[in-house]
């Protein structure tokens, strides 16, 4: 990736990721669901149960309500032209659904499109 | 294509990066060239258009150093004080974050002294420059510094912090690094390799890779 194209695509993808936590702090699918790519999916164990589906994240995030405290950080972000993976941290997890004190390791792949980079697919781990 | 920025998540010029941290301009300015503030300029533009990530000032905030004879080192962080299991990842994390901005300070200044104490002293360093292979002792770092001067528009970006217990690698992209040895516009992938002593994260490797 040349000079010029690094910085931009870091920072577009470091927006997107930011408009995930912001809808995950406020406990609001909406602030989230311009990150998503329309056809993205999302998989993990939340608990026993196999969560699939988008939907499924969007009704958790508004059924479980505000994380004011949660801690995020991106520990990694690769770039591949149009291809992007991010694993970010989050620690502090509360609110109905998560408890309180919450560890989650996520994982994105996201596609640079058109209408600028978007996540194409979320895995998710909750920690113990 | 740019994500367009809601005024929400980024601050848009000084003032309000100095309002947000409720500081005068002066401050804030002497923090970004003293002390690693994180803010970013726009391509193609002025130097003086910067802009700064909410998310990247707070994490700076709860983080913040100064590097050699920091008063605030070893003073516990609000994170720390609680710390239970789940809490550990990220002092790491922001240990580590702690020790790579006394590295890009040391690098925006051009000054050695502000980076050394991010480094183990028997630190060593691998990579190539046109083609040419060098490796040894951290001291050519430091030199290399010095000589080359300040290189105030640097764009530093962390690609990865990998904790692993005791150990961590950082792969840091930095862009728009200039001085007498670097040139006007030179980007560097550095990965850099490091170890927890005595609750202290030092570099103890670094490989660099300057991009023709």
């Amino acid at each position: 990736m040349s000079d010029i194209e690094y910085l931009p695509e870091y920072d577009a993808i470091a927006s997107t990721m930011q408009m995930y936590v912001e809808g995950s702090k406020h406990g609001k699918s909406e602030l989230m669901r311009p990150a998503f790519h329309p056809n993205a999916s999302f998989f993990g164990y939340a608990g026993e149960q196999l969560a699939v589906g988008t939907q499924f994240l969007f009704d958790w995030i508004d059924k479980n309500g505000p994380a004011p405290h949660i801690e995020p950080r991106m520990v990694s972000v690769d770039i591949l032209e149009t291809i992007a993976v991010v694993h970010l941290e989050v620690a502090g997890w509360s609110g109905s659904l998560a408890g309180s004190g919450v560890r989650m390791s996520d994982l994105f792949t996201l596609l640079k499109t058109p209408n600028g980079w978007k996540i194409i697919q979320k895995a998710f781990h909750w920690h113990a | 294509m740019l994500q367009p920025n809601t005024p929400r998540k980024t601050l848009e010029s000084w003032k309000q990066i100095a309002a947000f941290l409720d500081r005068s301009e002066r401050t804030v300015r002497r923090w970004e060239e003293n002390e690693g503030l994180p803010v970013h300029r726009r391509s193609h533009e002025k130097q003086d258009t910067v802009f700064a990530f909410r998310h990247e000032i707070e994490a700076w905030r709860r983080s913040r150093t100064k590097c050699p004879g920091d008063p605030l080192a070893g003073e516990p962080d609000s994170l720390s004080s609680s710390k239970s299991p789940i809490n550990g990842y990220l002092i790491e994390h922001d240990a580590i974050t702690r020790t790579m901005h006394c590295y890009i300070a040391g690098a925006r200044a051009g000054d050695s002294n502000l980076m050394r104490p991010a480094f183990h002293p028997s630190a060593t360093i691998s990579g190539f420059c046109q083609g040419v292979e060098y490796s040894g002792s951290i001291q050519h770092v430091f030199e290399w510094i010095d000589k080359n001067g300040p290189a105030p528009a640097i764009e530093p970006r962390f690609a990865r912090i990998e904790v692993i217990g005791t150990v961590a690698v950082v792969h840091l992209e930095v862009q728009r690094w200039s001085g007498k040895l670097a040139g006007a516009n030179a980007r560097a992938s550095d990965v850099f390799t490091l170890l927890r002593i005595n609750g202290q994260w030092k570099i103890t490797h670094k490989l660099f890779h300057w991009h023709e």
